[in-house]
């Protein structure tokens, strides 16, 4: 079976990092969500895909390019303007033919195991059109289901009210035929489901393993430490050079051509990158990623977060509930606020007003290629854009910076 | 629902063939049988009971042949009986049949074919099948295929069948009509099934025949024809992907969680039992002067819920025992009564009580899914509660149909003692047959809060569930829920009963589930809030299991799951399936075996 990956959305919810690349290409547990999507997609049987690709689409190209390496063949599709997942598929519908089944994609969504597999099983057993289907206390965020007897879906709701809250959630990967191309030529994503689920049946496929669709940048984290729950064994590269006594607890990831300083503390869950340098004394607790050529100063504490590739952190910093961007310096001495004193969950500034995170410890945001001067401390839950330069913070002489 | 397996090999098959009924128990496992093709004669064995049983006693696997058929049955219609299970033959023992559904015109046709001198040996409708295809080789018919064919377009009704003959060596004839039936296509054999399980373990090949089709299969080739016509049909072959076990769940990640699903067709076939049935059971409890309701485990709980509908409704105190202890407990005498509950029909507590309540004399009825079983046969009246085969260790669709058969049942005797008109029996069944949507209601739009609550408090080992009036033996049901599926120390007491002792185990490694009354219920409401803050005065995590509507217990709970509104009638059945949910995505997320959690069997047959 083909399949048809939409991973043109922007994500607009998790700025600042969808603001330098697309919402497909976030990080999570050192690689991104459609790296570890492409190689289940392969252990499902797909060899072919078909991908519509739209903001930021060079980056996904450049990254991805034919697919050899991942042993499949990779057509692009140019969504050139943001116009929504109904209007991602019609751009598709020259590369399928009619009376073709096909796995639809949505590339943002991350699962530690294989519910691509899953849900073309379901479509082998039952051979109807499937749409795979999970619960997650967002449910506000997403279309949701209600079923009859036999797992069928009876109907969908797009924008679900309170009432359907508890209902399950469309899990963003599907076994459609043709006739959806159809469909959609005159009507809403929605409306088509149900229109395809009252004339050829639309199945149900459950799934109970973890799911994750970040909408927000803190989803990050979750999905973060989704993935490495999953691991189970330490991974250390041979290439790897400890200088000196280094301690290690619990499953480790670490990459080729990483140097690690005496004196250092490495707790699993946790992921270290190719080439990462961490210096004397480094504390690395669990559920921290560091992407590739990493520089981590004498003393670093990283604790739950994710770091891009070429991030510095100078000396005696703290990081912790966190995303830091694609190489963004931070000055030694800099430090995250992860807890609110006003409330149990941290609230964050967005688009003119606060959300609640639901998250009772929470630190920064720090978008690509950003400079954080030493010794700043970073109030819980901010948000800091692509390339802003926050100045040395410093106490004498006063009133200058 | 039953199951269908053939099999035209190159060399013995009857150990294929009995896989292939092995692996489709789930569709049914009353009764079952084979029938295989040898020297120009059928050896055809068939008994009652499981697939596994049935090969003990009658030797199945031991059967010689190069081609064959099997069945395992789910009896809805005719009695569970060695005669009545398949495969069927004429009276010459030339035909064999196997068959899925059911022949709408059997009657007219046995008539028929009676009336020229066939001779039935059972009470089902198959049989007529294989008497008429050999009435039509008798009438000079020519080739076997046309006497099939011109038997089948006699047929009326949805089925599937296959058949083998002495007349026809090495092949099997199939048919579809609305039930499913498939043809599997092997190395060295060929294959045809009901589903692919009958053939899964050998090839992935297949060909699905569609309605009003029928098959010529032999070891080497397959011809998919038009009944109507008889002009082949040209048909894929299809390579399927599947899971073997996600097919036969029916896509669901698990039995339970379909069974679960199915509560709302069963609650409708609990109503569709004729009242005259239910009336019967009523008219026993009415003359008798102890009457008493037993089960043990979940029908024990089930049972303690009909105590207050029968009270409710007929004034009529009815005690639930337990039946292990039931014999160290009541003498009853030929004035007394016992109505037993059993999804099985072969739990022993439960026989060895109706054994110990007729040998006294007394009369005897049962709730009972499982027809045929033997405490269909051991007592007076029988109701068959029809929820279809339960397959997940624990008890959750047929508890919840024989929870609703007993509420119809108290309907009966209020109806009889005096304290229910007509019109009222009429007005509550009527609110009885809208549970079905509201239970689908509680499951499509409240299960993701269950789940989510599952999640956030997997950790926590203890729990307690509280509850007054008929919430009482629900909470108890809860419980064993829990603990039967998560492992987990969990106990339902009555919520009155708490501050009696066992309030001094709250602290924060007990959580508590308070399951509210129906807002109407204004005294137990008030009683069961005061429970509920009693928990909370001392520290105790509260999780309330509500229903909208229910102004009263605002800010109660520490946290809380409303259910749909619904009257004090429907009320307790909708915590019984939050209580499934919340022990199944707990389990799911504890990893459990959830289907066959360790040291439970779905039957209790010992001591």
């Amino acid at each position: 079976m083909r399949a048809l990956i939409l991973a043109a959305g922007r994500g607009a919810g998790l700025y600042p990092f969808t603001e330098t690349r697309p919402k497909a290409m976030l990080p999570v547990a050192g690689g991104m969500l459609l790296e570890s999507a492409l190689p289940k997609l392969r252990a499902a049987g797909v060899s072919d895909v078909v991908m519509v690709v739209g903001h930021c689409s060079q980056r996904i190209i450049q990254h991805f390019g034919q697919g050899a390496s991942y042993g499949m063949t990779i057509q692009y599709v140019h969504q050139k303007e943001p116009a929504g997942i109904r209007d991602a598929i019609r751009l598709a519908r020259g590369h399928f033919h009619p009376g073709e089944t096909f796995l639809l994609v949505y590339a943002d969504v991350l699962t530690p195991g294989n519910i691509y597999r899953h849900v073309s099983q379901t479509f082998g057993s039952f051979n109807q059109p499937v749409a795979a289907i999970c619960h997650t206390p967002q449910a506000q965020d997403f279309g949701t289901v209600y079923l009859g007897a036999d797992m069928r879906i009876t109907r969908l709701v797009e924008k679900p009210t309170e009432r359907a809250m508890g209902n399950y959630v469309l899990a963003g990967v599907f076994v459609m035929p043709y006739r959806l191309f159809e469909l959609l030529e005159t009507r809403e994503m929605d409306v088509s489901l149900n229109e395809l689920s009252a004339t050829d049946g639309l199945r149900s496929a459950i799934w109970e393993e973890p799911w994750l669709d970040p909408k927000h940048p803190w989803d990050l984290l979750r999905g973060n430490r989704m993935v490495m729950e999953t691991w189970r064994e330490a991974v250390v590269d041979g290439s790897v050079q400890l200088r000196g006594a280094v301690q290690f607890r619990g499953p480790v990831r670490i990459e080729g051509d990483v140097v690690i300083e005496s004196g250092a503390s490495i707790f699993g869950p946790c992921f270290i990158g190719q080439g990462s340098f961490l210096g004397n004394g480094v504390l690395v607790r669990p559920y921290t990623a560091i992407g590739a050529n990493a520089m981590i100063g004498f003393g670093v504490e990283l604790k739950n977060c994710v770091l891009l590739d070429g991030v510095h952190v100078g000396r005696l910093s703290f990081i912790g509930d966190s995303v830091i961007g694609e190489g963004v310096r931070v000055g030694s001495g800099a430090m995250t606020l992860n807890q609110s004193m006003d409330g149990p969950t941290v609230r964050v500034r967005m688009n003119g007003g606060h959300v609640d995170s639901g998250m009772t410890k929470l630190g920064s945001f720090v978008g690509d290629g950003a400079r954080i001067g030493a010794s700043n401390t970073l109030a819980s839950g901010t948000l800091i854009a692509p390339h802003e330069v926050i100045p040395n913070h410093y106490t004498y002489p006063r009133g200058e910076s | 629902m039953c199951g269908i397996a053939g099999v035209a090999g190159s060399t013995n098959i009857a150990q294929r063939l009995f896989r292939g009924i092995a692996a489709l128990e789930y569709r049914g496992y009353d009764s079952c049988g084979m029938a295989v093709q040898r020297n120009g004669t059928l050896d055809i064995r068939k008994n009652i009971g499981t697939v596994e049983s049935v090969n003990q006693n009658e030797r199945l696997t031991d059967m010689k042949g190069l081609v064959g058929i099997a069945h395992t049955r789910w009896a809805t219609h005719g009695g569970v009986t060695r005669e009545n299970a398949h495969p069927h033959s004429d009276n010459n023992g030339r035909v064999a049949v196997v068959h899925n559904g059911i022949i709408s015109n059997y009657r007219d046709i046995r008539e028929r074919l009676g009336k020229a001198g066939a001779v039935f040996r059972s009470e089902t409708d198959t049989e007529v099948i294989a008497h008429l295809i050999a009435h039509h080789l008798k009438q000079g018919a020519g080739e076997f295929e046309r006497a099939f064919v011109a038997a089948l377009r006699e047929l009326e009704g949805t089925f599937a069948l296959a058949v083998i003959s002495v007349d026809a060596p090495g092949v099997i004839f199939c048919c579809k009509r609305e039930s499913p039936l498939i043809i599997g296509l092997g190395d060295d054999a060929n294959y045809v099934g009901s589903d692919f399980n009958a053939f899964i373990e050998y090839t992935r090949q297949a060909v699905i025949l569609e309605d009003g089709e029928y098959a010529v299969v032999t070891r080497q080739s397959y011809a998919v024809k038009n009944l109507r016509t008889e002009e082949p049909v040209p048909k894929e072959v299809t390579e399927i992907e599947w899971d073997v076990e996600m097919a036969r769940r029916g896509g669901y990640p698990h039995y339970m969680l379909k069974e679960i699903y199915d509560q709302p067709a069963t609650v409708q076939a609990a109503l569709r039992i004729p009242r005259s049935d239910l009336a019967g059971v009523a008219r026993m409890i009415h003359g008798s002067r102890l009457a008493f309701l037993g089960g043990v485990g979940t029908t024990y709980y089930m049972a303690a819920m009909g105590q207050y509908f029968f009270s409710r409704f007929s004034g009529r105190y009815l005690p639930a025992v337990s039946t292990d202890e039931l014999p160290h407990l009541a003498d009853m005498g030929p004035e007394d009564c016992l109505v037993a509950i059993s999804q099985s029909g072969e739990t022993y507590d439960t026989l060895t009580a109706v054994r110990h309540a007729k040998r006294q004399g007394a009369k005897t009825a049962a709730i009972v899914n499982v027809m045929g079983s033997s405490l269909v046969r051991a007592v007076d009246l029988p109701i068959l509660q029809g929820s279809g085969p339960e397959i997940c260790v624990i008890s959750t669709k047929a508890a919840m149909s024989q929870a609703v058969l007993l509420l119809l049942s108290s309907l009966e005797l209020g109806r009889l003692s005096g304290s229910l008109e007509e019109a009222e029996v009429l007005l509550l069944r009527d609110e009885v047959a809208s549970l079905g949507d509201r239970i689908a209601e509680t499951l499509n739009e409240r299960s993701g809060f269950l789940h989510t609550a599952a999640r956030q408090h997997q950790r926590m080992k203890n729990w307690l569930y509280l509850g007054r009036g008929i919430y009482y033996p629900a909470a108890l049901e809860c419980a064993l829920k829990m603990k039967e599926v998560t492992y987990l120390h969990a106990e339902g007491m009555s919520a009155g009963f708490l501050k009696h002792g066992t309030i001094s185990l709250i602290d924060e490694n007990m959580y508590t589930i308070v399951l509210m009354p129906a807002p109407e219920e204004k005294e137990l409401h008030a009683l069961t809030r005061s429970s509920a803050e009693e928990v909370r005065a001392r520290g105790g995590f509260v999780l309330g299991f509500r229903f909208e509507g229910d102004e009263a217990s605002q800010g109660l709970f520490s946290e809380e799951i409303v259910l749909p509104r619904v009257s004090s009638l429907l009320a307790p059945f909708l915590h019984l399936v939050a209580g499934q949910l919340f022990a199944y995505f707990l389990a799911v997320a504890l990893k459990r075996d959830v289907d066959r959690p360790r040291a439970l069997a779905k039957s209790v047959t010992v001591a």
